[in-house]
């Protein structure tokens, strides 16, 4: 899963991306209002995390032009502001979160990791299929009861693929979803990370259909 | 100090009593002497009709008699005489004057003279003097009518005169009424118009009103103004601070988690800094307080204001496991401006979802003299003991949920700044915690609608 932290406070911003890249997830930062506004209307992020105080350009006001052109990305939005008013209309702007500094890094996993399932239409943090558990706070996975080791990037496709689990996902797809935006895309890895994933979770944990797409079914 | 209608009914009123004093004492005067010169005039005439009868009698008393028809000198005491004082003491005189006689009055100059004395019954006024007859013989002709006829008529026209000035007065005073109100009609709009106004709507234009008022309306637009930019400024600098201040205790904190996670002991720090975000999450909603819109006048949709908290907390994680129930008349407007209202009520429905099982219910409602508003949940409630404790600076009772424990303190701190009471109790039919703030209604500005001045 991919997401963007919009923050102007950079090392509030690197210890957030730390706090989520531990947890497996993909993620892009921006600075200020203006770059926050260009990376969420391009990128097809499954989460943001955004500033109400952002320079250049108001953490609400970025929100309200993501919405108004159609971006329906889960917004948590982080403030300084903690009054009761603000988060309203943060709300009433199209934000699906809302989380008032200082906080715990914790609590913002959390919050993050229910946004991210709430798309998925999943409330339990802990993804099953067959004998395959996958838990989304730890990052564990574990196949008939004995712990599986993963690479973070297995992980990060397995994850997507949980997330989005009943439809086929094109490699294309999944690779705008686990890699960064500066990072090294070469979507012919994907291949290699879903036969080791094969390997080790089952054969058929995983279909392809040719040209569709990889796909986790009934899970 | 007295309202303008009250000195303007009073203004009119003593206006009206001096014109009609004034009016009234003239008129009185012209009436006074048209009906005199009247009453003079017939008395000549018939002074010469005394005259031309002594002379054609020759001062024979019978021919006098048939010469001077007027019934009024046949009947006793008519008030209506003549008597003629002769040579030799002989005295004529009517009828009517029956067994008195007028007392003669002196007769000076060669005009008739007037006079005004005592007669048989009554005053009279009378008209004497002496005529020479061509056989020689000298005369004192009097003629006198008494005055009650006069004074009667005198009476009438001054009573008509007066009912007419009563009736005058009161038109004047209705007068006075009704301009009174087209007067004042602007100055009730531009109450209705500033009311409207405190939370923000824009300026009001002074074109809309009497040039009189309107560079009161200029000046009102600048206190409005004024007031919004104080609130706003004080709003703005204590959110620069929490911005300024809150980002590092982020970054503290979560380099102490990162510590935590090598098995660094952390425990001292974490309290450390857990104290430090309480105190300064409670100064700055103290501040939030005293820069409260308690002194910019404005009225608040309640309704509005729980509609959006409730929105907020039933969109928020956990939310389909408790109800949130509202019971409140539409239309009631709180004295208060919208951001503090909703802090109070964020605050009050924060902490009563947390603790609920269930249930949260909001209720609202108004008196002549405050609107209340009441948040109860069907939680485990506050013991009566703990309940002063709770609402002191970080009174937390009980560490077991999440949260600063700040949330009825901060609700307190705003509710003191608007004047209002916040108390807690039990909660009926729930059992719960029922927190109960009342805010006072704001005399002059009205609470729901504006009255008349």
């Amino acid at each position: 899963m991919r997401i963007l932290i919009a923050e102007d406070e950079f090392v509030l911003c690197d210890q957030i991306r730390r706090a989520l890249t531990a947890e497996g997830l993909a993620v892009d930062v921006a600075h200020d209002g203006e770059e926050a506004a260009f990376r969420g209307g391009s990128e097809p992020y499954d989460m943001i995390i955004l500033d109400i105080g952002l320079p250049a350009k108001d953490g609400l006001s970025v929100l309200k032009e993501w919405r108004a052109g159609n971006v329906t990305t889960p917004v948590l939005i982080l403030t300084a502001r903690d009054g009761w008013s603000d988060r309203v209309d943060g709300l009433d702007a199209g934000a699906d979160d809302y989380l008032s500094k200082p906080f715990h890094m914790a609590e913002l996993s959390a919050r993050v990791r229910a946004l991210l399932r709430r798309r998925a239409g999943v409330t339990s943090p802990v993804f099953r299929k067959d004998a395959v558990e996958f838990d989304t706070r730890s990052g564990r996975v574990i196949r008939d009861g004995f712990p599986v080791e993963l690479t973070s990037q297995e992980i990060a496709v397995l994850s997507y693929l949980f997330h989005n689990a009943g439809r086929f996902v094109s490699r294309t797809e999944l690779s705008d979803h686990i890699y960064e935006y500066d990072g090294d895309r070469d979507s012919n890895t994907i291949a290699v990370f879903v036969t080791r994933l094969r390997k080790k979770l089952g054969p058929d944990f995983i279909q392809t259909v040719r040209g569709r797409g990889y796909m986790i079914d009934g899970a | 100090m007295r309202s303008l209608r009250q000195r303007a009914i009073l203004g009119g009123l003593v206006w009206a009593a001096i014109i009609v004093a004034i009016g009234a004492a003239a008129l009185f005067y012209f009436f006074d002497a048209l009906t005199q010169r009247r009453f003079d005039t017939a008395l000549l005439d018939r002074y010469v009709q005394v005259v031309a009868a002594l002379g054609n009698s020759g001062g024979d008393a019978e021919l006098m008699d048939s010469y001077l028809t007027d019934p009024a000198y046949q009947r006793p005491y008519s008030g209506r005489y003549w008597q003629v004082d002769g040579a030799f003491d002989a005295t004529l005189a009517s009828r009517s004057l029956f067994d008195s006689l007028l007392t003669a009055m002196p007769d000076e100059g060669t005009e008739p003279q007037f006079w005004t004395g005592a007669g048989p019954e009554g005053p009279v006024r009378g008209i004497s003097r002496t005529v020479t007859l061509d056989d020689g013989t000298a005369w004192m002709v009097t003629v006198a009518e008494s005055l009650a006829g006069l004074e009667a008529e005198r009476k009438e026209i001054r009573q008509s005169l007066l009912i007419t000035f009563a009736l005058i007065g009161a038109l004047g005073v209705v007068g006075a009424v009704i301009q009174t109100s087209a007067v004042l009609r602007p100055l009730n709009k531009l109450r209705g118009d500033v009311a409207h106004r405190w939370d923000g709507g824009g300026a009001i234009d002074p074109a809309d009103y009497p040039e009189e008022v309107s560079p009161l309306v200029a000046d009102i637009n600048t206190l409005l103004q004024r007031n919004r930019q104080i609130v706003d400024r004080g709003r703005r600098q204590a959110a620069d601070l929490a911005h300024a201040l809150k980002t590092p205790s982020a970054i503290l904190r979560n380099e102490l988690e990162d510590l935590a996670a090598r098995s660094v002991d952390i425990s001292e720090a974490r309290n450390a800094l857990d104290r430090v975000d309480a105190q300064l999450m409670r100064s700055l909603a103290r501040i939030r307080a005293q820069n409260s819109g308690a002194s910019a006048h404005l009225l608040t949709d309640l309704e509005k204001s729980v509609a959006r908290m409730v929105r907020l907390f039933r969109s928020l994680p956990g939310a389909d496991r408790k109800t949130i129930t509202t019971y409140m008349a539409s239309g009631l407007l709180v004295p208060m401006d919208a951001q503090d209202l909703e802090e109070i009520l964020g605050n009050l429905v924060d902490n009563a979802a947390k603790w609920a099982a269930r249930v949260v219910r909001i209720s609202a409602g108004a008196t002549e003299n405050e609107t209340w508003i009441a948040v109860s949940d069907d939680g485990p409630g506050i013991p009566e003991a703990d309940r002063r404790e709770a609402l002191r600076s970080g009174g937390r009772l009980d560490t077991s949920a999440p949260g600063t424990g700040l949330g009825l303190a901060i609700a307190a701190d705003l509710v003191q700044a608007y004047g209002g009471t916040i108390t807690l109790g039990q909660a009926d039919g729930l059992g719960g915690l029922d927190v109960r703030v009342t805010i006072p209604a704001r005399h002059g500005l009205g609470t729901a609608s504006g009255s008349d001045l």
